[in-house]
């Protein structure tokens, strides 16, 4: 192994060790100082918080820290951000905290580009567990999220009323509906409407696809893989695996959800539900304020009766190369406390990661992310902690759409066993 | 063929690239009626004539850029854009016309497998060297350095190419003779040659300015300070940030396009004898 | 000869800055990714990177995504190239004509050529969604039934190759006007003295002289159209199903979300030298056609 290395190092040329011997010569600890990436612009609401937290860092902190922040607005898929933390970690000038997105925690702690934050945070029962799931790879929290988000059922009232449908027959968080009443719903609202009873973006192959539909495949009881992520064969295509995406299909066979939505459907009263996420409640409120909404939870399992419900988000981390641990594991602590992720939190209209911020948010919030508060403390799930998560998080995308494809892959079981083979090849 | 029917002609044809026009112009107009209409009406509208209208109310037209400029410093990132594309535009200028005027006017050693290499230099797509770029940029230390943004684009192999053409189509006689006059190889070139490339320069630099404008990932990968940020950031900032206004985003579309629509209105004369050259001189 | 002597050296002088920009930002980069391409290399793990041969190369051809973007791309260029050129070469031969609004149809013809491209994606995006597009709409008024466009696995490439034409085909068109109107106007006087028909004119003089022009177009385009991506990557994602994914799109995934920066690299330098390659047999065909033209 030794040698390969070296032969690999001789093998990438004069030039390129250039490149490498430039970075690994860091510039002299300072120890006061530290630097920040974070993946929004300056001026949205969430880079204004963040301003303000900063300030207050530099103000309140008794060490003489002072933390500078650098602004690097990402694109959808994290573009951008991404590509310019993945060249700066090839060309050595990390800084010493970042932002990064909660599925990427497993492969930047196992490329030891980020060290576990454990004896640097305080308070941490207050935290979700969903939180400490998240950040956590091989028994060590290496990233802290700062905030939650969750998903939900949106639904219009006027429109499930006048479908007839009954108010009693809602569900709601302690008695949630499971697939059969769901459904049974979906075809009562279909019939009314003639049109697909909700847009549950089942077309969307990005992030959204694990995201919003693993909580159905873990209602069941299935999984994507085991608990230490080393094998799918057997989970991804168990017998309660099957029955989530069997869900999925019937959906789609029975018209009551379309892989082909109109735009903005649900916000134009064109269809009664919509499943999405915590940031869709900013965009009603500003943009749709005529529309009469509500929010229902996921529907579980009719063999468990298990509420599961997605969740993650962006965290924050310090970096291996950092030189001025002390002071970079202060920041992070000092962002993800009470007051500054309540402060984040309200500017956002996001979900808190702590249970204490949940307290304090709680009376001043719109209801439907009320509801979505304690539907995520209730039963938010985070995703799994993979290395090679994008690969496996592509792969549950192309078993969505193949599963939607009701007429060429009508035996989920084989569907899934062969998926579960493709996703154990990226599990090593 | 009599008068009438000539104008019968004429009128019908009119129309019919009209229409062919319209097909052309529509995502343009529909960006730009969007952008001057609430959220719901964009999304209510899809589908009918009404989607290329703007909205009936006159005092919300400007509402989503209203809003806009609230939300960030567009003016600092339109003034940075301007500066970029023009430092862009006139380096490429000036460095692809030398280096043409050398492939066209002299012999030298290697000259062919230069410009061999120039050639095959098309096929590498940008966007997968971009790790590799960067690191070269680090070791420059030109990070954060509005340079780091311009370097890189002042040099091209289709730019090149074409101030090769249009020089290889100057007669060598007029070369000989300014020599004869006792001009160096450098007044030569400024003072004859490129005067003379007038179409060529207007090509290569709208092109130069458009494609400076419209890039994205190169700034944001080498610019830390936001202060610094082209409006390409602005624009896919607001196209991805949760939740997204599809009305703030034609507007800033709008913003960002018009700008360059004109100047192609501008320069289009002599874009069309720029290139010319271009495709003449390919034998 | 003063062009062979003292003059050689001074040529460097004038190609100096082209060569250093290109050498920093293109051929070295390119270089380093050559060397890449013989590593395991990750981009979350740059120190680890361990020599591994051919094993990158070997396994490319085993990739069954990448060789299906091999089959998709020479669909996408065989579609786009005739009907983007042949586009093109009309719309200049409509405003070589002096015309009235002459200027708005170069204009409007060239618009889609200045808005970026991403933005041109998700306007499209739009235009053809299945269930309230404007384009099912239309279609709906002719009575024909809804099509799922980008939905299908079918129809995705094909909706793919006409935007991408359509976005593109200014940009050919001005380089078609340039070379018509490099056409000497006594040629078209003696034509029509001759009295030679229209499509005679066309055939005859235009045509042939419009050859070095047409070559130029055809390589350009061609070499363009390998490099397709940004359309695939914001409407498709590749998909469904793989239908859309393209060489350098399934190149920029591996080595920026998969983070396999060696297997990326590998990709890149067989997929680069295969373009070189085709360019090259395609300019021989053309360049043999336009010998037998003559």
């Amino acid at each position: 192994m030794n040698k390969r290395k070296v032969l690999g190092v001789l093998g990438i040329t004069v030039l390129t060790s250039l490149v490498l011997a430039g970075c690994s010569s860091k510039s002299k600890a300072d120890g006061k100082d530290v630097t920040m990436w974070v993946q929004y612009s300056k001026t949205d609401p969430e880079g204004k918080a963040m301003a303000k937290n900063i300030t207050a860092f530099n103000k309140e902190n008794k060490k003489g820290y002072h933390a500078t922040v650098q602004y690097i607005p990402r694109n959808s898929s994290g573009g951008g951000y991404e590509d310019k933390v993945n060249a700066a970690l090839n060309a050595g000038n990390l800084p010493d905290v970042l932002t990064l997105d909660g599925p990427n925690t497993a492969a930047y702690a196992k490329n030891k580009i980020i060290q576990p934050l454990d004896k640097y945070i305080t308070n941490k029962s207050d935290i979700l567990p969903s939180i400490i799931s998240q950040g956590t790879y091989k028994g060590k929290l290496y990233s802290i999220g700062y905030s939650e988000s969750g998903v939900g059922i949106y639904y219009n009232k006027r429109m499930f009323k006048d479908a007839g449908i009954q108010e009693s027959s809602i569900p709601t968080l302690k008695n949630p509906w499971d697939w059969n009443q769901f459904m049974a719903i979906c075809a009562k609202l279909k019939a009314k409407y003639n049109a697909p009873a909700i847009d549950m973006q089942i077309q969307d192959h990005s992030e959204m696809s694990l995201y919003a539909f693993a909580p159905f495949v873990w209602s069941a009881g299935g999984n994507i893989t085991n608990k230490n992520g080393t094998k799918s064969i057997g989970y991804f295509n168990s017998k309660e695996s099957q029955t989530a995406f069997q869900f999925i299909q019937d959906m789609v066979k029975k018209d009551y959800t379309t892989t082909t939505p109109v735009n903005k459907a649900f916000q134009t009263g064109k269809y009664p539900m919509m499943l999405s996420g915590s940031w869709t409640i900013t965009e009603l409120n500003t943009s749709y304020k005529h529309l009469d909404y509500g929010m229902l939870p996921y529907p579980v399992s009719p063999m468990t009766h298990k509420l599961v419900s997605p969740t993650g988000s962006w965290q924050y981390a310090m970096t291996t190369s950092t030189t001025k641990k002390k002071a970079a594991g202060a920041l992070v602590n000092f962002l993800s406390s009470t007051k500054q992720e309540y402060r984040t939190s309200m500017t956002m209209s996001t979900l808190p990661a702590r249970k204490s911020v949940s307290k304090l948010m709680e009376d001043k919030v719109d209801p439907s992310l009320r509801f979505l508060m304690e539907q995520n403390i209730l039963s938010g799930h985070a995703r799994p902690v993979l290395v090679n998560y994008p690969q496996v998080t592509r792969t549950f995308a192309d078993t969505v759409t193949k599963t939607t494809y009701y007429k060429q892959n009508p035996n989920i079981a084989k569907l899934l066993k062969k998926q579960a083979t493709t996703i154990q090849s990226y599990l090593k | 063929m009599t008068k009438s029917r000539k104008t019968f002609i004429i009128i019908l044809s009119t129309i019919l690239i009209m229409l062919l026009a319209l097909l052309f112009l529509f995502p343009l107009i529909w960006m730009i009626a969007s952008s001057m209409k609430s959220e719901s009406s964009i999304y209510n509208d899809l589908g009918g004539i009404k989607a290329f209208l703007p909205g009936l109310n006159p005092a919300q037209w400007g509402s989503a850029y209203q809003k806009l400029l609230g939300r960030f410093n567009i003016l600092r990132f339109i003034l940075n854009s301007v500066l970029y594309a023009l430092a862009v535009t006139l380096g490429s200028v000036l460095v692809n016309s030398a280096a043409g005027y050398a492939f066209s006017k002299f012999d030298f050693r290697g000259k062919k497998i230069l410009f061999g290499l120039l050639i095959a230099s098309m096929v590498v797509p940008g966007d997968t060297i971009m790790i590799q770029k960067f690191q070269i940029v680090k070791i420059l230390h030109l990070i954060n350095s509005p340079w780091a943004v311009i370097f890189p684009a002042v040099a091209g192999a289709f730019n090149i190419y074409m101030f090769k053409n249009f020089f290889d189509q100057v007669s060598d006689s007029i070369v000989e003779s300014a020599e004869l006059d006792g001009a160096s190889a450098f007044t030569i070139y400024w003072r004859v040659l490129l005067p003379m490339a007038k179409p060529v320069i207007a090509t290569v630099g709208t092109l130069s300015f458009i494609g400076s404008w419209n890039d994205y990932i190169w700034p944001l990968m080498v610019l830390t300070d936001a202060d610094k940020f082209p409006l390409q950031i602005a624009i896919t900032n607001i196209n991805n940030t949760q939740p997204v206004y599809m009305n703030q985003v034609m507007a800033i579309l709008t913003i960002s396009t018009v700008p360059l629509v004109l100047i192609y209105m501008f320069f289009q004369k002599y874009l069309v004898q720029g290139l010319a050259v271009a495709g003449n001189g390919d034998k | 000869m003063s062009r062979l002597g003292k003059r050689q050296n001074q040529a460097w002088f004038f190609l100096a800055p082209a060569i250093i920009v290109l050498g920093l930002f293109l051929f070295i980069p390119s270089i380093i990714s050559f060397c890449y391409s013989f590593t395991d290399f990750n981009m979350l793990a740059p120190k680890l990177a361990a020599f591994v041969g051919i094993a990158n190369y070997l396994k490319l051809f085993k990739d069954p995504i990448f060789m299906k973007s091999l089959k998709n791309i020479v669909q996408f260029v065989a579609f786009v190239l005739p009907i983007q050129v042949g586009t093109a070469l009309g719309l200049a031969l409509i405003v070589n004509k002096k015309r009235p609004f002459n200027m708005f149809y170069k204009v409007a013809f060239f618009a889609p050529v200045v808005v970026s491209l991403a933005v041109t994606s998700i306007l499209w995006m739009y235009i053809l969604n299945p269930s309230q597009g404007i384009l099912n709409s239309l279609l709906a008024k002719v009575g024909i039934s809804a099509q799922p466009f980008l939905n299908s696995s079918k129809q995705a490439m094909f909706a793919i190759i006409f935007l991408s034409a359509w976005q593109a085909c200014g940009n050919q068109m001005i380089i078609f006007l340039a070379g018509l109107q490099n056409i000497p106007k006594s040629l078209y006087e003696a034509a029509d003295l001759d009295g030679a028909g229209k499509w005679a004119t066309f055939r005859n003089i235009t045509l042939p002289l419009l050859k070095p022009t047409t070559v130029l177009i055809l390589t350009t385009t061609f070499i363009d159209a390998f490099k397709m991506m940004t359309q695939a990557m914001i409407m498709t994602q590749g998909g469904p199903l793989n239908s859309t994914m393209t060489p350098l799109y399934y190149i920029y995934r591996t080595g920026f979300t998969d983070r396999q920066l060696g297997y990326a690299s590998a990709m890149s330098v067989v997929y680069g030298f295969g373009i070189i390659l085709f360019t090259i047999v395609q300019r021989k065909v053309t360049r043999a056609d336009e010998g037998s033209g003559q």
